[in-house]
């Protein structure tokens, strides 16, 4: 636990938001699946984080769910980005690249006198 | 912003929670399917298809239970489910949370009843706009014969100070005067006050129909105008809307009624219901001598009370040397208003508040004690929710939940009690409470209640809570065995027996300080016999009784009617009886001295009286002779002194036939011959003793000042049986002068003593229930100690024990405690009742009368509380002891 979690909670809810916003409404599974794809299958997405990430980006505004029926005419709760959530995407998404670019900097020797 | 919202949703997340759930278990549900599909897809077998989507999926009751702790707060429902326990629990055992609750609610009513008259009096601001600027203004007199803090002062140094000061806003002054109002019904006399129309700018208040005084009221030849009370207004003229520019009648001159004031107004006293302009005349504003008014003023915005001294006090001294006759040693004395108010009852309402504390602390112990004898019956339920995994903090915060319920329950109680306190309190109106109309139940005394019943719901609770979460699973599942913590929980109770018997010692202690002062109180000599004497108020106001001749005919008169009655011995008059009031004293001189130096001047007390006064009182006559209805004023000015003036200003004379006059010796006043010497009394107060005080006849006393107001009738029996017919006897002398304070002396000896009797009684109660407290708690614990050693005690009488050794084995360990406890309580007696000291009257605060007296009477209750629960261990049968493992 602690805050490694939190930063995988963090990259989660944005990897869930981005998803969402590439792909328009989709359900846990369908985002589950995407995200695995999306890393290649490097990144294996546990439900039992899924669920609970899905809920605290509900309760926080930047989606909203209702039933709705999948492609093979399965009912199924459908998540999709609101207003806030799309702010709240360009907001962490700008957040990331900045900190992967100052770990990045960090992780190359040699370019720091640049 | 969405945190909160986020918050928000999980606090709602409480409620419908099986439809979400439900929602929750559909969205799984078609999660699984849609991977068994995708799998199936991918070539699966249908049940390998399940097989890796249930893997993959994980634990789905551990995701819905972490999806349902997300979608509420887990705390908030843990304390919900604890306090649905907890309520269960409360109600499985009716008796013992009745007991508790009532033990809480006496302990946190006691306390929230005191609270809120500490709050009305010490906490709350004084319901005037920017209250903390308003100042009363005495004069401070220093004077080799006299002394006065809190002097009155006089005309002349209001109107310099007003004139000459920088510090002050505004400065009002008033002085007390009754009325007698009579037209449209029965005459009745009402409190009032003359007061400068700088007053209501003082104050900032104005009134609620009509308007306050302006400055051109304010002066000697304005208009004869009036302004009421909401309550006057209300009852003697059935708030009549239509009241302003009528008149009415007071001490038969009409008065136009310009204004009404807002309910809550009544300054400076509870009972005054009526204001006039106090006119001063411009002779009254260049008297420096004649000491008669109450000033109070408004700071200016950042201006202290200490700066406004300093400055008064440069004003004083300049006065000094203009006046030096008058103002020598005269300098002035600012004093917060606030402070002027509850400073004097801060002492009593500290030591009580103090008292209910202790009262409170005694009840946590008590209540601590009896959730530890619960514990041990609950060894078992508790060792089971340990061994079937419940946490120990679990445990901990579920039996602290359960102390909280019942916190909560003896608060809502204890605030009912305190209602009814309250009420009691306003009943009794004790005299030296003020701002008794502003006390209440309100938000302040409910967030206190609240916070103290809390307090104590984890003093009381956290200790029992501590031994019942540490005990041992294994021991306590064990059928059959001893319960071992009993051991640790005994010993922690036999230190509350400690602990509350200390306390108890303390409170206990107090109240016989407070009662030993009190019967010194009653048993000082008065020097005058208040039984028999009924005693009653009625002032001749009015052109009738502008002058002296007037007066004195209607006293005399008055005097024969009522002695003409039956049951009645004597009668007279006076400007005020004993006990009521506390006057100033005046300047005199000794004929054939040498003329003393400025502010050195002879002063004494002094009351006008008719012939009779010192027999109808019984004050004994030691020489001379007392006044006769032939001391005209054409004939010789006479004056009776008491027995403390002669022994002051002629020790070792017969300052019989010696002759005195009011002033110095130069001044153009008559000598009076002093024609007789009385006996002392107690004249201010019972507590205050005589001083010097001269009295004249009032047939020969021509200032208009020496008005009498008071009636004394020495009746042959009880004083009261001859009420009716004194009130009869008046109206038929003038029926327009109303009787008021129809009372015997003894119930006016008795109010004067009030505030003592108060205070006792008050603390009284809360000694007694600190007592109660006590000894239940032994005898608890006492219970509770002997039915834990049942056996052993069997087993002691089996080998042959003495029935007696056993009782007394038993006894000597519960009187033990007690007897540590009160070794503590006297201990920390002698360090608390020193902070007393100003409640307490010709007893030392480290009594040792008292403490004898207690530590014998916490003692005796000990003893008693021990005794019965020894007793029963006497009857143990050996037998039935030991079957019953």
């Amino acid at each position: 636990m602690g805050e490694r979690a939190d930063v995988w909670q963090g990259t989660l809810a944005l990897m869930v938001l981005k998803t969402l916003q590439a792909l328009g409404p989709l359900h846990g599974y369908g985002i589950a699946r995407r995200i695995e794809q999306t890393s290649g299958d490097l990144l294996a997405v546990n439900y039992g984080t899924l669920y609970p990430a899905l809920l605290k980006l509900e309760q926080e505004g930047y989606i909203s769910s209702e039933w709705g029926t999948s492609d093979n005419n399965r009912k199924a709760k459908y998540y999709k980005l609101t207003r806030a959530g799309r702010k709240q995407l360009e907001r962490e998404a700008r957040e990331w690249e900045q900190t992967t670019e100052i770990l990045a900097r960090f992780l190359s020797p040699g370019k720091e006198s640049a | 912003m969405n945190k909160l919202r986020a918050w928000l949703l999980r606090f709602g997340g409480l409620f419908r929670k099986q439809r979400r759930d439900r929602d929750f278990s559909a969205e799984m549900d078609s999660h699984l399917q849609m991977h068994i599909e995708d799998n199936l897809r991918a070539g699966m077998s249908p049940a390998e298809a399940r097989r890796q989507a249930l893997i993959k999926l994980g634990g789905i009751e551990q995701t819905k239970e972490s999806v349902r702790d997300g979608r509420s707060l887990p705390i908030l429902e843990m304390l919900l489910q604890d306090t649905r326990y907890g309520v269960r629990m409360l109600r499985k055992n009716p008796g013992f949370t009745a007991v508790v609750v009532l033990t809480l609610a006496l302990g946190v009513g006691a306390n929230a009843a005191i609270f809120s008259v500490v709050h009305a009096v010490l906490l709350k601001p004084l319901p005037y706009p920017e209250s903390h600027r308003l100042v009363m203004v005495w004069e401070k007199v220093f004077l080799p014969n006299y002394q006065n803090d809190e002097n009155n002062p006089s005309p002349g140094n209001f109107s310099d100070w007003k004139n000459q000061n920088t510090v002050f806003e505004n400065i009002g002054a008033y002085r007390n005067r009754s009325f007698n109002l009579t037209g449209s019904g029965e005459p009745v006399r009402v409190e009032g006050e003359q007061v400068s129309a700088s007053l209501f700018s003082v104050l900032q208040l104005n009134a609620a129909i009509g308007r306050v005084f302006t400055a051109e009221d304010d002066q000697p030849a304005g208009q004869h105008v009036v302004v009421m009370s909401d309550g006057l207004w209300k009852s003697r003229f059935g708030s009549d809307a239509q009241i302003l520019g009528t008149t009415i009648l007071l001490d038969g001159e009409s008065y136009a009624v310009v204004g009404v004031m807002p309910p809550a107004f009544h300054f400076p006293d509870p009972d005054d219901q009526l204001w006039v302009p106090i006119a001063l005349t411009p002779q009254d504003l260049a008297n420096h001598g004649s000491h008669n008014l109450l000033v109070t003023a408004r700071l200016k915005q950042l201006v202290t009370a200490a700066q406004a001294q300093g400055e008064l006090n440069r004003i004083a001294q300049h006065l000094t040397e203009l006046y030096p006759d008058t103002n020598t040693g005269v300098k002035a004395n600012v004093v917060p208003l606030f402070e002027e108010i509850a400073g004097p009852v801060r002492p009593v309402l500290v030591t009580l508040f103090g008292a209910v504390g202790f009262v409170l602390l005694i009840v946590c112990a008590n209540v601590a004690s009896l959730l530890l004898g619960r514990a041990s019956a609950r060894h078992r339920e508790i060792g089971i929710r340990i061994a079937l995994g419940a946490g120990r903090t679990r445990i901990l915060r579920q039996l602290l939940t359960e102390s909280a319920l019942l916190a909560v329950l003896g608060c809502v109680l204890g605030l009912v009690f305190a209602r009814w306190g309250i009420l009691a309190l306003k009943l009794l109106s004790p005299p030296h409470i003020p701002r008794l109309d502003e006390i209440q139940v309100d938000a302040s005394v409910f967030v206190f209640s609240l916070a103290i019943s809390l307090l104590a719901g984890f003093i009381f609770g956290v200790l029992p809570a501590l031994h019942a979460a540490r005990g041992n699973v294994n021991d306590s599942l064990k059928e059959g065995t001893r319960e071992s913590a009993g051991g640790a929980r005994l010993r922690t109770r036999n230190l509350l027996v400690i602990l509350e018997t200390a306390l108890g010692v303390v409170v206990v202690i107090g109240a016989g300080l407070l009662l030993r002062s009190f019967l010194i109180l009653e048993s000082v000599p008065l020097g005058f016999q208040p039984r028999g004497v009924l005693t009653f108020r009625v002032i001749p106001r009015g052109e009738k009784y502008s002058q002296l001749a007037g007066r004195t005919a209607f006293y005399q008169q008055a005097i024969k009617h009522i002695q003409a009655l039956p049951g009645v011995k004597s009668a007279a008059a006076v400007s005020f009886i004993p006990l009521t009031n506390s006057r100033g004293s005046k300047g005199f001189s000794i004929e054939g001295r040498i003329p003393p130096s400025a502010g050195q001047i002879p002063m004494a007390g002094y009351d006008a009286v008719t012939p009779g006064y010192f027999a109808s009182l019984q004050i004994p006559l030691r020489s001379g002779r007392d006044f006769s209805w032939q001391d005209t004023p054409q004939a010789q000015r006479v004056v009776i002194i008491n027995e403390a003036m002669a022994r002051t200003y002629w020790p070792g004379e017969d300052p019989l036939r010696k002759r005195i006059k009011l002033g110095t010796a130069d001044d153009p006043y008559p000598w009076w011959t002093i024609a007789g010497v009385v006996g002392d009394i107690r004249e201010f107060d019972v507590l205050t003793p005589p001083r010097p005080t001269m009295y004249l006849p009032i047939s020969q006393a021509d200032d208009s000042n020496y008005l009498l107001r008071d009636w004394v009738v020495r009746a042959n029996g009880d004083a009261m049986n001859i009420a009716s017919s004194i009130r009869a006897a008046m109206r038929e002398v003038d029926p327009n002068l109303p009787v008021s304070r129809l009372r015997s002396l003894e119930q006016v000896r008795s109010i004067s003593v009030a505030p003592q009797r108060f205070n006792l009684s008050l603390f009284g109660l809360f000694a007694a229930l600190a007592l109660l407290l006590a000894a239940v708690g032994i005898y608890g614990v006492m219970a509770y100690s002997v039915a834990q050693r049942t056996r052993e005690i069997g087993i002691r009488v089996a080998l042959g024990a003495q029935r007696g050794e056993v009782v007394r084995l038993l006894l000597g360990q519960g009187v033990g405690y007690a007897a540590l406890g009160v070794i503590l309580g006297v201990a920390g007696a002698f360090a608390l009742t020193r902070l007393m000291t100003s409640l307490l009257y010709g007893v030392q605060p480290a009594d040792p009368l008292t403490f004898v007296c207690v530590t014998l009477l916490l003692g005796c209750v000990a003893l008693l509380a021990c005794y019965f629960p020894a007793r029963r261990a006497m009857r143990v049968d050996p037998i039935v002891a030991l079957r019953s493992e």
